[in-house]
């Protein structure tokens, strides 16, 4: 099919001269004044190849037609050849202010006249192309970067379910109830946003926070190795029967090191650390390992505050339930292990919070 | 009288208007059409009533199409009263007028006898 030209011009002598000359290779429409070309532009402004257009006409001159071509964006993609006999440059300049492509002057030669329209129909029909080139790729990325985030939401997900099977499988055994697992979470939740908030120095971001808190859940993971008889034990342990109990921290981060590429490696190394060290305490006497200070994750040193406190306001097989009161001063104390000075300082400032999350979850 | 002579009467530029336009009988239909065009009549109407807006415009419409025609003393005629009249100012350009009008008549009763000589060519 030929592509379109329209021509634009007063002078009807002028138009037929133009279509004569390009009438073998396009097909041409004609308008006699700016009006009738801009409605035509209007209806098929995409089918047209280039415009050939006179500057001056009675009513809507050519300038007028650049201004509207200019407003809608159409000279961006149709090309327009200015066929005016107006020599004046003060003209001329306007013209290319407004985009236009080339001039036709007066009086018209086959040959030029040809050329210059097939020249800029062509740059114009390549230049599109490629735009529109371009365009598909552009949207061929943005569907793949929707799937990478689909992928990525998927894992996020199994991740966390990940993590809650093998909370549940500590639950079924009825190691820690389910309550506890979820209250442990919430003053977690709780103590690591106050110490994001008070000590930007640990570098903790709301993504890492809810990677700690789902992980959190996992911290007693271990107990499902540790046989009942020891576990459900109402009276107080042995020395070997605590020993062994102790294990439940190297065992738990055995199990976490054991599940491998199913998750990401942040949830992995917040559960492992959790598992392992939530019973290290600052001064160094806890286990398994004996950290001590900043050595002890700050993952592992958050959720052990939780664990603890959880552990004092609930009732045990070994032991009664304390009051919300005598539970936060045996903490500060260092009455349960000393924790972290920083750490304290914000559990003293979330008190309120905590008693409000055991009273609610009782 | 064919189109080449019809040109030679009015002042030569045939060759020109051949290399440029490709095809005689093109040229010769070209100057069979001009006897339609208006922007003469036009532009000698809105002199007589002091439109001068129109006048310039239809001055340089006859300029355009003259010199796409290689009608050259018509067009330089119609060039020199389009520039007169540009200024869009009110003044007597009647000189100028007459000076298109005498050119305009001698191109229109060429083309005339052009068309009645030949005949089926246009």
């Amino acid at each position: 099919m030929k592509d379109k030209i329209l021509i634009v011009d007063d002078a009807e002598l002028n138009r037929d001269i133009l279509t004569e000359i390009l009438e073998e290779e396009y097909t041409i429409i004609q308008a006699a004044d700016g009006r009738t070309a801009l409605s035509i532009m209007e209806k098929q402004v995409e089918e047209l190849a280039a415009v050939l257009l006179d500057l001056m006409m009675p009513e809507v001159d050519g300038f007028q037609v650049l201004q509207v071509m200019q407003e809608k964006k159409w000279i961006e993609k149709l090309p327009v050849l200015i066929i005016s006999g107006e020599t004046a440059i003060k003209a001329e300049k306007k013209c290319f202010e407004y985009g236009v492509s080339d001039f036709i002057k007066k009086p018209f030669d086959n040959f030029l006249v040809k050329r210059r329209v097939s020249n800029v129909v062509n740059l114009f029909q390549y230049q599109n192309e490629l735009e529109k080139k371009v365009e598909k790729q552009t949207e061929t990325l943005r569907k793949q970067y929707r799937l990478l985030q689909m992928q990525a939401e998927k894992l996020h997900k199994s991740n966390e379910n990940i993590v809650d099977i093998l909370g549940t499988v500590v639950e079924y055994r009825n190691l820690e109830s389910g309550e506890h697992i979820q209250r442990v979470k919430g003053f977690t939740e709780i103590l690591a946003k106050e110490l994001m908030k008070e000590y930007p120095e640990y570098g903790l971001t709301e993504q890492q926070i809810h990677t700690i808190v789902t992980a959190s859940s996992l911290h007693d993971v271990g107990k499902i190795a540790i046989p009942d008889h020891i576990l459900m034990k109402p009276g107080r342990l042995t020395k070997e029967e605590f020993e062994y109990m102790k294990s439940h921290t190297t065992r738990g981060s055995e199990i976490i090191a054991h599940i491998k590429d199913v998750w990401e490696e942040d949830y992995q190394k917040a559960g492992y650390e959790i598992c392992r060290h939530h019973h290290e305490r600052y001064d160094g006497k806890g286990y398994p390992d004996g950290l001590a200070g900043e050595d002890i994750p700050i993952s592992a040193q958050i959720v052990s505050v939780a664990d603890v406190y959880d552990a004092l306001v609930s009732e045990r097989v070994y032991k009664s339930a304390y009051s919300k009161d005598e539970a936060f001063h045996m903490i500060v104390t260092g009455e349960c292990g000393v924790f972290s000075p920083k750490l304290l300082e914000c559990f003293r400032n979330v008190r309120k919070e905590f008693e409000e999350l055991a009273d609610r979850q009782k | 009288m064919t189109i080449k002579e019809g040109y030679d009467l009015l002042g030569r530029n045939y060759e020109e208007v051949l290399y440029r336009l490709r095809n005689e009988e093109r040229i010769a239909k070209y100057a069979i059409k001009f006897l339609d065009d208006t922007s003469f009549a036009t532009l000698k109407d809105a002199l007589s009533t002091g439109d001068i807006e129109t006048a310039f415009r239809a001055a340089h419409t006859l300029k355009g199409v003259c010199q796409n025609l290689s009608f050259t003393k018509l067009y330089e005629s119609s060039n020199a009263i389009t520039e007169e009249l540009r200024t869009l100012e009110n003044k007597d350009v009647s000189e100028y007028l007459s000076r298109v009008e005498e050119d305009y008549n001698r191109v229109i009763s060429a083309i005339r006898q052009m068309k009645e000589e030949s005949g089926p060519l246009a």
